[in-house]
């Protein structure tokens, strides 16, 4: 058979190597012209490569232990307070504080050897659950979302990302957390909504004109903006002005759209649907995406918590300004399973669920043995993560952690991996270059990083 | 010349035939060309020695590649041979011509031969390493990653030969290389596709990377040592050339050893275009030019880079008027005309009064002039006008908060890290210095030469900053001279020149660097007496030496930030001056010299050398003095060109044949949205009227200034400070209450207009004055009272009536400070 490809593979942009576009031809014996086997490429039928992201970020770093990796035959020190309830999936167990996510263990996989070996701080976990790596020499990596924006774009009105319900501010490293988009420029950063809302005035700022502004002098500004800025053409050389008119343009659009400004009206949700969320900032919150899904946009990020200091989080040192371990039953494990458990159904019966993914995950895991104050410090050397929806398998466990949850026992599976794993279920090519500054490519993920096989 | 029409031609493919056509007729009288090779002189030493000729036609302005179409003859083919190609080879010692013939022409080169029948083997480091990087053996997607490939792991780009050797020779059991058998090596094997490679095929059996890699084994495999052949240095051929638009042109390399030979090592270069809209180079160094403009092929062997600066002159005719009439009014004007020249470009206009004030009062100190003071400026008939507005401008308070506010992004003021009773010593230090115009070379020695208390002497906190050895040396090498190393912290740096040993050399010299606690809250810092940075491959300190400087003593107790301070400030360390004056200049002309700004390294050229170089020699001969090169750049003709293009420069965005365009900074938008509507931005914690431009901290919240790029001051890089428009900008000023409730302040400019019963004709004319530093045009007069007209309410009380007044006043108001002319430098 003449080969074009002796030498080296060629790659196109869409891919394919030369070498499976040759090989292609022996898709004929199937019955299947090279024609039809492209149109179904462009169908999807083939890849799907039009799924969504919703990322939770556990804010704080939810105890493995009191979660979703029980130890019940522990010693009392190490197993905590709480006992494992069954789930809908047979042999899979998780914590009494999600009484409600354990009706959906079918839609969702653990990870329980989840592990980081930078420093034990929040923002590093941060940087890394959201980028894939940890940032070093100066260089700001992109969220996967600000990723996809740039490789993808938005559909149709919408942003291709927003952050909900505000960035990560405070958590004691003085890092950047990973949520823009780093190198990739501030075009890429995600649409943040800086709002609550679960605030019974909730707007989302800016996106509407203020009160005191008429839809009719919005109107005759755009109107006389353009009429001002026509009668100067020095600009129609500058790329950068261009840009500029190109977000002016997007603006309005999205101010303009019924669908984009209807996906932000919480109000129009049922009362008791509003309610099964939980009438709290992080369960409006997966509300929102849910309907910010529906409208469009490709990647949502749900911020639990905006900080870790006096505020009752995921992270239960035990002592003042911490929280203490008997948060996770009386207030953020309840959080979490009626905003898990709503958005995962409501999906699932939209038919959202197939082409959506959902993780959730915290920055680390939390010390095997309980602290003298009564509650767990931080441990990044273990921990465990859901993940589900899309092209991942649901009710399945990966990898397995030693008796006390202190090491991955089994398949380690470290924060790159996991950005591989997002990556491959949103149908994108791993090796896919991005520009890293200074000449440098940046794939995806490092070479030879796979994605967590067992969830294809 | 014949009567061609000296209108520029919209249709680049047209014009290129032309210039063909022309090349053909200068060819054609032969008169006006001549035929060079190259290299022009050639040494073969030892049997594998060879060498790839060039035959380089000059025909008019531009050179071309005649080396496909020439013939090549030997002189004396027992000495050296050459073939079609133009590659020669030795064959016997002494001394012959090859000569070259094309196009009717001819030329001669002299080729000596020696050692032809010398003892010969492959040197590990010389020829087995440059060979594994060539095929990519060694690079960060495959081997050379940190964690290596399937178990076998090379240094990044082979920057450790003698790490390499081990691991080729004594990892594997001796599979990798295979003494006995060196066909069975898996080095062979491998990369040949003889058996199954991950990285697929990197070279056929029959290709001289096998064979050389194959000879070495048969020779035993001989381990690099301290005595092979060092590399001094590259030389590119050609090193410059005017090409023609879609020319090709072969680059040749070669290097230079410390033994005194040269080799041929363009095979092994790894190539790559500074721009691919200008040329692309393909893996065997053969460029393709693709349009109009200047690109630098840097090209990188054995961690020593150069670039070859190939040059295609836009396809314009300008007349030579255009360049003979452009004033002259320093010597930045000259060298600029210079260039335009080169490159077919001629200089826009010289930019109108009102564009120039409002351009340079941006630019020096960031605010915008009055609508009384753009008003007396334009009425001012004094020829020198525009040379008084600078020296009033370089006096002014603003003009230090501005330049204030930009040394303090450089040293990352914030109250991130430092309290903020050091924050405000570090800040009131650079004010000062500011103030002072001290010279920049006092300025960087006074922080690295200070010792003592943090709060007398503000400079030091820059120690509190940057605590370790490492921060320092790759802070101050960015801050201060523009060279990125931090690569080399783990390996050679894989685009420069600068190696890991420089590195930990470098980085020794901050290793004493001492800070305590003093008894004020303060910080001390002092020289230790003891302390050193180990060089991690051998676990050992290196000699303290800046880059490409002395060393000092190991054992010397002498304040190592002194030979760092002295090195630095040298005037012969152009990477100090050149970096402040990018910098500057940059501030002032929309891009620098060397693009990105902070980024001055070798193998980064700039768009013009000589007017860098002049720049720089009249800033180090004239005490550093910063206020001087801003005085010259404001007043030279390049400077004050408008920003309009004309019919030859519209792709020119390098060579300064018109205004750069951009986005003003997120501070200076901020600051003069308050000054048009007289509403000042209040800041928590700062007394009122304020402006951003005044905070000595980038820590005082702001929305605004965050959304349009205000940088955070956490990683010393001119990235940090974002430019790029974005939606959440746009939404910012189209629905955000900052702008909103400026443009509505009871006592705010708008405001005070209507109490005093102003016109609407004279309101718009007062905004354009003060948000566009010109008075609107006859049209724009009508077009905005019209507008005006029309928005008012055809009913309704007399309160309605005022109201609706107002609003449509806020709104045209709006539209002024949301418009391009508004937010962009121009």
């Amino acid at each position: 058979m003449f080969r074009l490809d002796a030498d080296r593979p060629v790659e196109f942009c869409d891919g394919l190597k030369r070498r499976d576009f040759l090989h292609a031809g022996s898709l004929a014996t199937l019955g299947l012209t090279l024609t039809d086997w492209f149109g179904l490429r462009a169908l999807g039928a083939t890849t799907n490569s039009d799924v969504n992201c919703i990322l939770l970020m556990l804010i704080g770093g939810p105890s493995q232990l009191d979660t979703f990796d029980m130890k019940p035959n522990a010693p009392a020190e190490i197993r905590g307070p709480y006992k494992p309830i069954k789930t809908n999936v047979p042999g899979i167990e998780i914590s009494e504080n999600f009484p409600l996510t354990a009706k959906h263990a079918d839609k969702f996989s653990i990870i329980r050897s989840a592990y980081h070996t930078a420093a034990a701080v929040h923002d590093t976990g941060h940087q890394m659950m959201q980028t894939g790596r940890l940032f070093q020499g100066g260089v700001e990596h992109p969220h996967m979302g600000c990723v996809l924006s740039k490789l993808k774009g938005p559909k149709g009105d919408v942003p291709a990302h927003v952050l909900l319900p505000r960035p990560i501010g405070n958590t004691g490293g003085n890092m950047p957390h990973g949520q823009n988009a780093g190198y990739l420029g501030k075009a890429y950063d995600p649409f943040v909504l800086n709002a609550d809302p679960s605030d019974p005035n909730f707007r989302v700022p800016d996106m509407l004109p203020p009160d005191y502004l008429s839809a009719l002098r919005v109107d005759r500004r755009r109107n006389w903006r353009e009429m001002v800025d026509k009668s100067v053409s020095e600009f129609e050389t500058s790329a950068d002005a261009r840009l500029l008119d190109s977000t002016f343009q997007q603006a309005y659009t999205l101010m303009s759209s019924q669908k984009a400004r209807a996906a932000f009206e919480l109000h129009r949700e049922p009362e008791a649907t509003r309610e099964k969320y939980g009438m709290n900032r992080f369960g409006q919150s997966c509300l929102l995406a849910r309907r910010l899904i529906e409208a469009g946009v490709r990647f949502v990020t749900v911020n639990m918590f905006e900080t870790v200091f006096d505020e009752i989080t995921w992270d239960i040192h035990g002592s003042k300004p911490f929280s203490p371990i008997s948060c996770y039953r009386d207030l953020v494990g309840p959080m979490f399973d009626m905003a898990y458990s709503s958005l995962l159904s409501e999906l699932a019966e939209r038919g959202l669920l197939s082409n959506t993914m959902v993780m959730a995950t915290g920055e680390f895991g939390r010390t095997p043995k309980i602290n003298p104050a009564g509650g767990r410090d931080h441990w990044p050397q273990c921990w465990s993560l859901l993940m589900g929806g899309g092209p991942l398998k649901g009710g399945i466990v990966v990898g397995s952690s030693d008796e006390i949850a202190g090491a991955p026992k089994d398949r380690p599976v470290s924060p790159m991996q996991i950005a591989a794993t997002v990556y491959r279920g949103l149908g994108m090519d791993l090796q896919t270059e991005l520009p890293g500054g200074q000449g440098r490519p940046i794939p995806l993920v490092d070479r030879g990083t796979e994605p967590i096989r067992e969830l294809f | 010349m014949h009567s061609k029409k000296a209108t520029p031609c919209s249709e680049p493919r047209a014009l290129a035939s032309g210039c063909a056509v022309l090349i053909m007729l200068l060819v054609g009288s032969a008169k006006a060309q001549t035929l060079a090779v190259l290299p022009p002189s050639v040494e073969l030493t030892g049997p594998e020695a060879r060498q790839q000729l060039l035959v380089e036609g000059a025909a008019g302005e531009h050179q071309e590649d005649w080396t496909r179409g020439a013939e090549w003859v030997s002189s004396d083919p027992k000495i050296a041979t050459v073939d079609a190609h133009g590659v020669v080879q030795p064959a016997g010692d002494g001394e012959a011509r090859i000569t070259a013939r094309a196009k009717g022409q001819s030329a001669t080169v002299t080729v000596r031969v020696r050692d032809s029948h010398a003892p010969f083997q492959w040197s590990f480091r010389n020829h087995v390493i440059p060979v594994m990087t060539k095929m990519g053996c060694n690079q960060g997607a495959c081997h050379g990653a940190l964690a290596g490939k399937n178990g076998f792991k090379l240094t990044l780009r082979g920057y450790d030969p003698q790490a390499d050797y081990d691991t080729l020779t004594r990892q594997s059991v001796g599979r990798r290389v295979a003494l006995a058998e060196p066909e069975a090596s898996l080095i062979l094997m491998k990369p040949s596709f003889a058996i199954p490679h991950g990285g697929g095929k990197r070279f056929a059996k029959d290709s001289l990377e096998y064979r050389i890699i194959r000879e070495w084994i048969a020779a035993g495999a001989p381990p690099p040592t301290d005595k092979d052949a060092a590399i001094t240095g590259l030389e590119a051929f050609p090193a410059s050339a005017v090409l023609a638009p879609e020319a090709e042109q072969q680059i040749v390399v070669r290097a230079r050893y410390s033994d005194g030979h040269t080799e041929d090592v363009t095979r092994w270069v790894k190539f790559s275009s500074t721009n691919e809209g200008v040329a692309t180079v393909d893996d065997n160094g053969h460029v393709k030019m693709t349009g109009a403009g200047e690109a630098a092929i840097t090209l990188y062997y054995s961690s020593r880079v150069l670039y070859s600066r190939l040059t295609v002159p836009f396809p314009n005719s300008v007349s030579t008027a255009a360049y003979e009439q452009f004033p002259r009014r320093n010597f930045i004007d000259g060298l600029a005309v210079a260039k335009w020249k080169s490159l077919h470009l001629a200089p826009s206009k010289v930019a109108g009064d009102a564009e120039f004030l409002r351009r340079a009062y941006l630019d020096a100190a960031g605010i915008l002039p009055t609508s009384e003071e753009v008003e007396s400026f334009l009425a001012d008939q004094s020829a020198d006008k525009r040379a008084k507005v600078v020296d009033r401008l370089l006096q002014r308070d603003e003009f230090v908060d501005y330049w204030a506010y930009k040394w303090s992004d450089l040293l990352l003021v914030s109250t991130r890290r430092l309290n903020s009773t050091a924050m405000w010593a570090f800040y009131d230090w650079i004010r000062d210095s500011v103030k002072q115009n001290k010279p920049w070379d006092q300025f960087a020695k006074e922080i690295f030469n200070g010792s003592g208390s943090t709060r007398q002497n503000g400079a030091l906190n820059y120690f509190v900053l940057h605590k370790d050895p490492i921060d320092l040396t790759e802070n101050a090498t960015l801050a201060f001279t523009g060279q990125r190393i931090m690569c080399a912290r783990c390996h050679n740096h894989p685009l420069e020149k600068w190696t890991q040993l420089q590195y930990y050399e470098m980085a020794n010299l901050f290793a004493r660097v001492g800070v305590k606690n003093g008894t004020m809250g303060d910080n001390i810092v002092f020289a230790r007496a003891t302390g050193d940075v180990l060089y991690p491959k051998l676990s050992r300190p290196l000699p303290p030496t800046p880059l490409d400087g002395k060393s000092m003593a190991i054992d010397s107790t002498a304040d190592r930030r002194a030979l760092f301070t002295e090195w630095l400030t040298s005037p012969t360390n152009t990477l100090f001056s050149r970096t402040v004056v990018n910098r500057v200049w940059a501030n002032f002309m929309g891009r620098g010299l060397v693009d990105p700004v902070d980024d001055v390294r070798s193998a980064n050229p700039s768009s013009n050398e000589e007017l860098f170089s002049a720049l720089t020699k009249d800033f180090v001969d004239h005490g550093y003095d910063v206020q001087r090169l801003i005085r010259l750049i404001m007043n030279s003709s390049v400077y004050q060109l408008s920003s309009e293009a004309n019919g030859t420069n519209q792709a020119d965005n390098m060579f300064y044949s018109k205004h750069i365009i951009r986005r003003l900074p997120a501070e200076v938008i901020l600051d003069a949205m308050s000054q048009v509507t007289g509403s000042p931005t209040v800041f928590s914690g700062y007394p009122a009227g304020t402006r951003a431009l005044q905070l000595p901290d980038t820590q005082v919240k702001s929305e605004f200034l965050a959304s349009f790029g205000r940088p955070q001051r956490i990683t010393c890089d001119a990235a940090e400070r974002a430019s790029d428009s974005t939606v959440a900008q746009a939404l910012a000023v189209i629905n955000g209450d900052t702008l909103n409730k400026k443009l509505s302040a009871p006592d705010g400019t708008i405001a005070l207009f209507l109490k005093l019963g102003l016109s609407d004709r004279r309101i718009l004319e007062f905004m354009y004055l003060s948000a566009f530093s010109r008075y609107p045009s006859e049209v724009e007069r009508a077009a905005l009272t019209g507008a005006m007209e029309k928005a008012k309410p055809e009913k309704g009380t007399e309160e309605a009536r005022r109201d609706a007044h107002r609003q449509a006043l806020e709104d045209m108001v709006w539209a002024l400070l949301t418009s391009k002319e508004f937010l962009f430098d121009h």
